[in-house]
């Protein structure tokens, strides 16, 4: 695929999970599975919709110290390769629609690699004025995401 | 941190308006008198100046009165810590990754073991 690429914009996250291709496949689309990790804990995550084809809807809601499940993500698969490839956007809902606020749209893909998979996650962002209205995402888990990954290490060097 | 996410909360809901929005990209470009401000949109000024008082309590601009003349401007400070947006998406990416990775990894010694 031919795409240009903005470093202001874009964002590319890639890593080596150690475990198959098949497995790190189901974890992303079994929504029980995603509903795992999706969103860093104590948030709990529910899957309302995860239709896996081209114009299918993705819809997460989340859930903060215990209360109501609010909304988190609504957006529209745009491409589905089994076992290698999801592309979705929040610029899109379910069946095509198009959404509010848009602001990103992601590439995941999944490739066979010697100890595993090789995971890659490429993100898309609208302009910088626009994106930065958009609470939906990052705001909530991103900083959230740190400390957890904080606490994460420390445990694991402690333990 | 929790200090900074109240801090990003205020612009965030700041910038949830289209009025508000509106009146930062005015002051964007230089200071301005609220009448000024207020004059594109079609609302009464006390409902008007809720709108500034909320862009003045995110911080985003603040306010000064000369004679009867009150002037906003923007304080480009508070957007810096917006402007921190990508590295906030950055690490909503990697520790996303990063639980599927623990995930899945779990998963697989769950297996093996049974």
């Amino acid at each position: 695929m031919i795409r240009s690429s903005n470093p202001e914009l874009d964002l590319t996250i890639s890593r080596v999970i150690r475990a198959p291709r098949s497995l790190v496949w189901s974890a992303w689309t079994d929504p029980a599975s995603l509903e795992q990790w999706w969103i860093p804990a104590p948030a709990r995550c529910k899957v309302v919709e995860m239709e896996l084809r081209p114009g299918g809807s993705f819809i997460t809601r989340m859930s903060e110290n215990g209360g109501d499940f609010e909304p988190h993500l609504n957006a529209c698969f745009l491409d589905i390769a089994d076992g290698e490839r999801i592309v979705f956007t929040n610029a899109l809902v379910g069946g095509w629609r198009p959404a509010e606020q848009p602001f990103m749209t992601a590439i995941i893909t999944l490739k066979d690699h010697s100890d595993g998979t090789d995971y890659t996650a490429y993100v898309m962002h609208k302009n910088n004025a626009d994106r930065n209205m958009h609470a939906e995402m990052g705001f909530y888990d991103g900083w959230g995401t740190v400390v957890e990954q904080l606490a994460n290490l420390v445990e694991q060097r402690v333990g | 941190m929790e200090q900074y996410s109240r801090q990003l909360d205020g612009i965030f809901q700041a910038l949830a308006d289209p009025t508000r929005r509106a009146v930062l990209a005015r002051l964007g470009t230089g200071p301005a008198s609220i009448s000024d401000l207020a004059k594109p949109f079609d609302m009464a000024l006390p409902s008007f100046m809720k709108h500034i008082r909320f862009l003045e309590g995110s911080g985003l601009i603040r306010t000064r009165k000369e004679g009867r003349v009150r002037t906003c401007v923007i304080q480009e400070g508070q957007l810096a810590a917006v402007e921190a947006w990508l590295s906030q998406q950055r690490a909503l990416w990697e520790g996303r990754t990063d639980r599927l990775e623990q995930f899945v990894v779990t998963a697989q010694k769950k297996g093996e073991a049974q």
